[in-house]
């Protein structure tokens, strides 16, 4: 059965026009999903509505088969459902630990609770240097380490982060992107919205092209690393420039 | 030099109400971002309580903090709930919250005016004309209870903030609402709470500014323009800082007062706040770090 079935989703903000047009898609437990598509498409928005910081205008939103619609975002969280959104969202005055800690709001057994953070600190060991440092002090990779560590904190059933490597140089996005690669042993699946396409596809099993608020495509990573005519729609100038490197 | 040291001292006493009173405010400034117009007839209302339950009861206003702050957290819970998830998703958010709270302190000044008239109250427990001798310091009891008092609740507020998990959601809130959201935290329920604690606060400041000044219905625009200079001064939303500026500047008004008059006191705080504002805009204590 499918961890999370999305159906004929309708969403946008506020007053605004819909961003989501009836959108489509199904994640499945243990495969590692990567959301690609222009800007405007709709994939922050996607991850938005799934992780109930807004809610459907229609549509359907199933998390093993239990219907999630207007669920508040501590409701999906605790139901498995973690969300790393693209702008930073650490507490700046807090160390690093108790940023860690904060990530484990929601459990209450402490044994439990510290057992998690050894995890977290075992997974960064970068963080467990910089223990007791305000997070508002760290570099942007580390703060993105941080924001990734806090979310393990829950173990969730799925993981959904939005450009993990959004203002990071290369290598240090690099380093992130292989930590991810790493989170499906944990038995989390990650499902990645990714501005370089080309990366996101490479770490991930599943690929899900949208465009103008709907599911335009998905298949096999590779297979649409390797279709000439998606590459020219969708992923085009990032590959040509991409190839140009090589 | 002795009298400078009892300037001092009568200052740091009636700072301890105004860091009581400005900590209420600029929590529910932190947590939420609502600019409270409606904290210092808040404080009114808890001493016209206390002020019933003296007449005619003679519950001692100290005493009666047992039944002014629950009495003022349930209602600050309802307030919060009944007026302000209607303006939540407003673009202008912070904006509504000034309006909103303007009018709440226009029908509640509206209200106790209607039910107590315009007259001047104050409870009168004996202790409010007594003053303790310690050597020439001349220490005026009700002032110094109201500060032991202050201080006891502000520790209490500050060990909640720091070792309780709901005080850790405050916190976290007050850091990050979106980043409070992904971990987990229910903000709405989050800000209920802390709108029930910085009424709570205000309910206690009520019960001991019922001895302290004579008070009268309209008397809460005066505090209400003093404490939000106190916050702006120690940086919006920072309880450390609402206390040290509260604290700074009730030392600084009594001096101000006993050199050049009582007339000139007030204008203190509005004068430290231009100052502070032109040298540092984000106030003593405010967040410079962004994230």
């Amino acid at each position: 059965m499918a961890l999370i079935e999305v159906s004929e989703i309708v969403a946008g903000y506020g007053v605004g026009p819909d961003i989501l047009t009836g959108m489509t898609l199904s994640i499945d437990e243990g495969t590692s999903y990567c959301i690609v598509g222009p800007n405007g498409a709709g994939k922050s928005t996607l991850l938005r509505t799934i992780a109930g910081f807004l809610k459907p205008r229609a549509g359907e939103i199933r998390l093993q088969g239990k219907r999630m619609n207007g669920m508040r975002p501590d409701q999906m969280l605790e139901a498995g459902v973690c969300f790393v959104p693209q702008d930073k969202t650490l507490f700046p005055t807090m160390t690093v630990g108790e940023n860690l800690l904060m990530g484990g709001y929601l459990i209450r057994d402490r044994a439990l609770l510290h057992q998690r953070l050894d995890m977290v600190y075992e997974t960064f060991p970068t963080l467990a240097e910089r223990k007791g440092q305000h997070a508002g002090t760290l570099s942007g990779g580390e703060q993105q380490m941080l924001t990734l560590g806090r979310a393990l904190m829950i173990e969730p059933k799925v993981l959904m982060i939005d450009e993990p490597s959004l203002g990071l140089a290369p290598m240090i996005a690099e380093q992130i992107f292989e930590r991810i690669r790493g989170f499906g042993s944990l038995g989390i699946t990650v499902v990645l919205v990714e501005q370089n396409a080309v990366r996101g596809l490479e770490s991930s099993d599943w690929g899900i092209v949208l465009d103008l608020g709907s599911k335009e495509f998905e298949g096999p990573a590779s297979g649409i690393l390797a279709d000439p005519r998606i590459r020219e729609l969708y992923l085009g100038r990032q590959l040509a420039s991409k190839e140009e490197h090589r | 030099m002795t009298h400078t040291v009892q300037v001092l001292v009568l200052g740091l006493l009636l700072g301890g109400v105004y860091a009581l009173m400005a900590s209420g405010l600029t929590l529910l400034f932190g947590v939420m971002r609502i600019v409270n117009l409606a904290h210092a007839v808040f404080v009114l209302v808890a001493a016209y309580l206390a002020y019933v339950v003296f007449q005619a009861l003679s519950i001692d206003p100290i005493v009666s903090l047992s039944i002014t702050m629950p009495v003022m957290f349930g209602l600050g819970v309802g307030v919060y709930l009944l007026l302000f998830p209607r303006i939540e998703t407003s673009p202008r958010y912070v904006e509504m919250t000034v309006l909103l709270t303007f009018a709440v302190a226009l029908v509640v000044e509206g209200l106790l005016t209607f039910i107590f008239t315009g007259i001047f109250r104050s409870t009168r427990p004996g202790y409010v004309t007594d003053a303790i001798l310690v050597g020439d310091l001349f220490i005026p009891t009700g002032q110094l209870y109201a500060m032991v008092v202050s201080l006891i609740l502000l520790s209490g507020l500050w060990a909640f903030l720091q070792l309780t998990r709901s005080g850790r959601a405050i916190r976290a809130t007050t850091q990050n609402r979106t980043a409070a959201q992904i971990v987990g935290i229910n903000v709405r329920r989050t800000s209920a709470l802390a709108f029930g604690i910085g009424m709570a606060l205000a309910g206690a400041s009520g019960s001991l500014v019922s001895f302290l000044f004579p008070f009268f219905p309209a008397k809460h625009w005066q505090w209400v323009a003093l404490l939000l200079a106190l916050i702006v001064l120690g940086g919006m939303g920072s309880i450390k800082g609402a206390v040290m500026g509260a604290i700074m500047l009730a030392v600084a008004a009594a001096f101000v007062s006993d050199r050049f008059g009582p007339t000139w006191s007030p204008i203190t705080f509005y004068l430290a706040l231009f100052l502070v504002l032109l040298v540092r805009p984000q106030g003593l204590f405010g967040a410079k770090l962004r994230l």
